[in-house]
């Protein structure tokens, strides 16, 4: 952690034994740990408390693990969630990256590597936190559009206001710190997403095509956001010819 | 499996259509007869108009007569025989009357077909959904216990913490393994009696010996809970039912009762029994977190865990096998709440047994 002061992490989870040991390996750490029991608690705690990170259990007794990351996200809290679940198929992983989750983990799951990935998302939040600091970093212009990275909003070149996810946001902090250079796609997953959470590179392309139709005023033609066939994307600021 | 289903379906959508096929026979059998008597009307009609044209032109009415059998000549007029037309008329009464018993009883035929071939479906759907749900509940029931026996394994691995903190991991995972014992033992028996394998004796028991037997086990850990038991049942009291089963469904219920006074930090159990006609009532109250009275049928039901239930390491599966050996006695099991907070009230009620059978 390069922070000076350590992240804290809000751990959700109905299980007494496991929010425990949760709670206590992660103060180990040295990360300020809160736990909550259901949903609603954690909604209610997260109104009057700010945290780095969220491990939510998915099966919660009333409100389940998703439709809290949903309300959150709902509420414009982007704040990073780290799912917890006793159901490890993939239909039910996508379902909880498209919730707005950053990671999902099936129990049981092995210590060392919940650590691992806990310190990944905190990584990746704070090189993006980093990234959008100065005056300078924290809003990129082009083409007519305007992204604040701070407050996960935008201004397209048509004066429509925008609202982007923090994976959008991401991505396109990790092209405009690279403008002009090719980034492939292995290098976004990995700077976005930081592990193997999807299973294929083609969710980069879904998240490319989600800007373009933001931010380009023929998201056919591209002009800022540039594919470079087989390879990955290339972005300019400027705008190609 | 699957084979089956596609016969299923394949024997619907055949009586499907035959009731369809029943359906246009009647119809077309109806207009045939329509048709058929129209026709022999026309014919008798230009038989009348033939012999009124014989008259007119002077042929004697006698002539007439034997030329056309159906024809009767009153004065100079021809007109067909009444009785004739009257018979037409009956036939074709008599004919739809026939389609209509024949067909209705041949759609009816075919309709309880479409109706039990339908039940079929829906009960085996229904049967396939409790499956995949009790496989992901149980599923997930297990993996919580597990994981946290993995967590608990591995900090002390990774972490190697002093005495006291390792005294609390280790009773975590003997917990944790507890829990995962009586969940394979629940499993087993909920699968037991839902299969209908039970071995279920009746046999005259005095309730207050049987409530005894479980509760002296238990007291000891009640009082760590800061829980008291108290119970006043009469001895003249006798049930009928297995003297296993009774002893599974008291600790059930007052394993429910200990569980729901653990958020409120301990409290009371009272067991209290009586006699009514032909019946023994054991009532178990509680001063616990109770649950909503709209909730009350719901607990009985596999896998049940109210959202904010205390239970979080039950199976779900204790009340509904109380609920299963009850009706194996041939009794009763109700739970009664006044709402959340403020205690609840499980009644168990067996067959008496009569005084000359008690031992």
């Amino acid at each position: 952690m390069n922070s000076a002061r350590p992240a804290a992490v809000l751990v959700v989870e109905d299980d007494p034994h496991l929010a425990a040991g949760v709670a206590e390996n992660l103060r180990a750490e040295g990360y300020p740990v809160a736990t909550c029991g259901d949903g609603e608690q954690a909604l209610a705690w997260l109104g009057g408390h700010a945290c780095a990170l969220i491990v939510l259990d998915v099966m919660l007794p009333g409100m389940d693990g998703f439709a809290v990351c949903h309300a959150l996200r709902s509420q414009g809290n982007n704040t990073p969630v780290l799912f917890l679940t006793a159901r490890g198929d993939p239909a039910d992983r996508v379902r909880g990256l498209e919730a707005g989750g950053d990671d999902y983990l099936a129990k049981p799951f092995h210590l060392q590597e919940f650590l691992l990935r806990v310190r990944a998302i905190l990584r990746r939040w704070d090189w993006y936190r980093n990234a959008s600091a100065t005056a300078a970093t924290a809003v990129l212009r082009f083409g007519g559009n305007e992204v604040d990275f701070r407050a996960f909003r935008a201004r397209a070149w048509n004066g429509e206001a925008q609202e982007l996810t923090e994976k959008e946001a991401m991505i396109l902090k990790v092209l405009a710190e690279h403008a002009g250079e090719i980034v492939s796609r292995e290098d976004l997953l990995e700077r976005v997403w930081g592990y193997d959470v999807f299973p294929s590179t083609r969710t980069v392309d879904n998240f490319i095509l989600r800007l373009r139709k933001r931010f380009e005023q023929d998201p056919a033609n591209p002009r800022h956001f540039l594919t470079v066939w087989g390879v990955g994307y290339r972005f300019l600021s400027e705008g190609a010819p | 499996m699957k084979a089956t289903r596609v016969y299923q379906l394949t024997a619907l959508a055949l009586v499907v259509v035959s009731a369809v096929q029943v359906g246009w026979w009647i119809f077309d059998q109806h207009n045939y007869t329509a048709e058929k008597v129209r026709a022999a009307q026309s014919a008798y009609a230009q038989q009348t108009g033939a012999a009124q044209a014989l008259l007119d032109s002077g042929t004697p009415a006698q002539r007439v007569q034997q030329l056309l059998p159906d024809i009767v000549v009153s004065g100079r007029r021809a007109a067909l025989r009444p009785a004739l037309e009257q018979t037409l008329l009956t036939e074709e009464r008599r004919r739809d009357n026939q389609y209509a018993w024949e067909g209705a009883f041949f759609l009816l035929a075919l309709a309880s077909c479409i109706a039990v071939i339908a039940r079929a479906l829906r009960a085996e759907q229904r049967v396939h959904q409790q499956q995949d749900s009790f496989l992901q509940l149980v599923s997930h029931q297990f993996k919580t216990p597990l994981a946290s026996l993995q967590l608990s394994l591995e900090t002390l691995a990774l972490r190697a913490p002093p005495p006291p903190a390792a005294r609390t991991l280790i009773e975590r995972m003997l917990a944790d393994v507890a829990r995962m014992e009586q969940m394979v033992t629940q499993i087993l028996e909920s699968a037991r009696l839902e299969g209908g394998r039970v071995d279920f004796k009746s046999e005259p028991l005095q309730l207050a010996a049987a409530v005894a037997r479980v509760v002296s086990p238990i007291e000891e850990r009640a009082r760590q809970e800061r829980v008291s038991i108290s119970s006043d049942i009469a001895p003249g009291l006798y049930v009928i039912s297995d003297p296993l089963a009774i002893d599974v469904v008291v600790r059930n219920v007052l394993e429910n009762a200990l569980a729901a006074l653990r958020p409120a930090g301990g409290g009371r159990i009272e067991l209290c029994a009586r006699a009514l006609s032909g019946e023994v009532e054991l009532a178990v109250r509680d001063t616990g977190i109770g649950f909503a009275a709209a909730d009350a049928a719901r607990l009985f039901e596999k896998f049940t865990r109210l959202s904010d239930g205390a239970n979080r390491y039950g199976t779900g599966l204790g009340l509904f096998i109380v609920r299963r050996l009850m009706e194996l006695a041939r009794g009763r099991v109700s739970a009664h709440s006044e709402g959340p907070g403020q205690g609840a009230r499980f009644v168990l009620t067996w067959p008496a047994a009569k005084p000359e059978a008690q031992p």
